[in-house]
């Protein structure tokens, strides 16, 4: 199927000492919306970091494509100029870097985005009005000091810089009051409008989920994907939780 | 006065910048020997500080203090009056004294830059922070590849007072700087931000003293730099709880990102506690840029090499952001211009259109 865009195929990967996804395959068509879910330490967020490059995790079978190539033994870096981009669920803090010299230098070494220093100032300026951010966070220290759902801001206004052809959004909407809520939702729709970029949402919560249309939603449990459906298995997962797959473990529920 | 004077007679500042308690002698990390010039000032007439500063003790010593006074045309008073709110901030000179009255606020800029006259240069401040008193200090070390800077403050705080102090040593060949803080006071307060850049030969000797002697202090020291190439630095920081100082607390944490392996890269944490109410702590970590920042950057397009080159620039945004005057903003572009070259050196002040208009 080369018209996917990603194509995760019986991956297994984990840390040194500890297995932790078993035999997944998963594949999100370009411009298509996914929805990952499963209970708190089933693998998603690994999933999320294996498919970004993480090295503190190995890869010990299967492999990932991206857009047509082999991304597998690929570094994080070059996956991110091929247009990959995971948000994280706990963003780094990184003292000593001011956020407009961290934002400037991941922009810039992208040729299709550069830009005057003018003109970027005034692109990441819009971006923020748009996400309620205030002007001050500039001068600031990358995610230093910054609250959670600030954060969360931090890692929308990179991904609307950016415009990835996939973005990966880890639990984006965890820890976030209702208005940044709806600041965060509008933010994906504006991504989604731009770039027509496809979207791998984690979340525990379907609130962000009402002004997606998803087309796919997959479910993972003891890092294993357990079950596949249309997005109306969400809401079946909001009224029975997650306890019938955990029966079906290994079982395909569709 | 030429570079290459002949001239001129010369001092040796002999084991200067030492800590209060010397130990671990065999790291050879208590102190450094300077070679400057020393003129001599016969006949002039020299307007010295008021006695009241004479009893500061200073971060470099008591010979760098004399000689920088010998050196010195006339000392710099500045006084602020309590309750003051003082904007503009306070250019420090050669040899510079500001009482801080009860309550005031006042900004001192240390600023060094390129000379094109002598290889050496110098700074003396002297600070006393009365009572509720807010003080800044920003100092910048922006000077020429090929010269040597010291830098020497003495600081004292009152009951309640509040000090912050921020340092950026961008890369001299030499960068010699003491700080030592007073917290004579109840309830008083000190922050320091350090931040340092030493490549190639450059030598970085650092020594930051905080003596806490009032009740309920606070002090908060935090130090983090780049070392490239044959870079030496070595920092010493000493947190004195003095007896008496019951309730106080003191925090050092430096974070050193070594970007080569013939860096000599020396730090000397000391707490000294001559009290039992009290909490002291250090934490040094070495390559403080731990993996998950190279990571998280790494997801963002950078390689390790372009996230340690992301480093070294923000050291230089971050001095531009804090300069309070377009002269700083200049001195510290002109050295990021050498450092980064003139596009990416130029970037920020594009921008955020700060102003950078050079001094004539
Ligand atoms: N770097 C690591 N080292 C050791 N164990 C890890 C590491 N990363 C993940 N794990 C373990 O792997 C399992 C899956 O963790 P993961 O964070 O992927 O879960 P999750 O599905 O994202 O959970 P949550 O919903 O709570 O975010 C957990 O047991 C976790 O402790
Ligand atoms: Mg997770």
């Amino acid at each position: 199927m080369s018209d996917q865009l990603l194509r995760v195929s019986g991956l297994c990967a984990g840390t040194e000492d500890k297995p932790i996804l078993h035999d997944v395959s998963l594949s999100v068509g370009a411009g298509q919306t996914h929805v990952l879910m499963g209970p708190n330490g089933a693998g998603k967020s690994t999933l999320g970091h294996v498919i970004m490059g993480d090295p503190a995790y190995q890869v010990t079978s299967g492999t990932i494509e991206f857009d047509g190539a082999d991304v597998t033994d690929d570094s994080a870096d070059k996956r991110s100029l091929a247009g990959i981009f995971l948000s994280y669920q706990a963003p780094v803090e990184v003292p000593g870097v001011p956020l407009y010299s961290y934002l400037r230098t991941i922009t810039q070494k992208r040729p299709e985005l550069k830009m005057t220093a003018r003109k970027f100032r005034d692109r990441v300026g819009q971006i923020a009005d748009q996400l309620d951010m205030g002007s001050s966070f500039l001068t600031r220290e990358l995610n230093v000091g910054f609250s959670g759902g600030e954060k969360k801001k931090i890692e929308m206004l990179q991904l609307l810089l950016l415009r990835p052809k996939l973005a990966i959004l880890d639990e984006t909407d965890s820890g976030l009051d209702v208005d940044a809520l709806s600041v965060v939702s509008r933010g994906i729709e504006a991504y989604r409008q731009a770039c027509d970029g496809a979207l791998l949402v984690i979340t525990h919560n379907t609130r962000i989920l009402e002004r997606l249309s998803v087309d796919r939603t997959h479910v993972m449990v003891q890092g294993k994907l357990v079950a596949e459906g249309p997005a109306s298995l969400i809401d079946d997962i909001d009224a029975h939780g997650f306890e019938q797959f955990e029966h079906a473990k290994g079982g395909d529920a569709q | 006065m030429a570079t290459a004077t002949t001239a001129t007679p010369e001092l040796k500042l002999e084991r200067v910048n030492t800590p209060p308690a010397q130990t671990w002698n065999y790291l050879r990390a208590n102190d450094i020997t300077l070679t400057v010039p020393s003129e001599s000032r016969k006949g002039d007439v020299y307007f010295a500080l008021p006695r009241l500063f004479e009893g500061i003790e200073c971060g470099m010593g008591p010979d760098v203090t004399a000689w920088i006074e010998s050196q010195a045309a006339d000392a710099q008073y500045v006084e602020v009056r309590a309750g003051e709110r003082r904007i503009e901030p306070i250019i420090a000179t050669m040899d510079t004294g500001v009482m801080v009255r009860t309550g005031a606020e006042a900004t001192i800029v240390v600023c060094a830059d390129a000379q094109a006259t002598s290889r050496t240069s110098a700074a003396l401040v002297r600070v006393i922070a009365e009572k509720g008193a807010r003080v800044r200090v920003l100092e910048f070390v922006a000077t020429g590849d090929d010269q040597q800077h010291l830098e020497s403050v003495g600081i004292t705080a009152d009951e309640g007072a509040r000090v912050e102090v921020r340092q950026y040593f961008l890369g001299a060949h030499t960068t010699a700087a003491g700080l030592s803080c007073a917290l004579n006071g109840a309830d008083a307060r000190f922050d320091l931000t350090c931040r340092y850049l030493g490549t190639d030969d450059q030598r970085l000797d650092i020594n930051h003293v905080v003596r806490m002697r009032g009740r309920n202090g606070r002090s908060d020291l935090r130090e983090s730099g780049v070392l490239d190439g044959r870079a030496r630095k070595t920092l010493r920081a000493t947190i004195d709880l003095v007896h008496g100082s019951s309730g106080s607390e003191g925090a050092e944490l430096e974070n050193v990102l070594v970007l080569s392996d013939d860096v000599v890269n020396k730090t000397m944490p000391v707490i000294l506690c001559d009290e039992d109410d009290v909490a002291g702590n250090h934490g040094a970590t070495i390559g403080s840029v731990g993996p998950e920042q190279i990571q998280y950057l790494a997801d963002r397009g950078l390689s390790q090499e372009e996230a340690e080159a992301l480093y070294v620039r923000a050291l230089f945004d971050e001095a531009l952001i804090c300069a309070p005057t377009a002269a700083v903003r200049a001195a510290v572009l002109a050295r990021a211009q050498t450092v980064l070259g003139t596009e990416v050196a130029g970037d920020l002040v594009d921008a955020l259109q700060l102003d950078t208009e050079d001094r004539a």
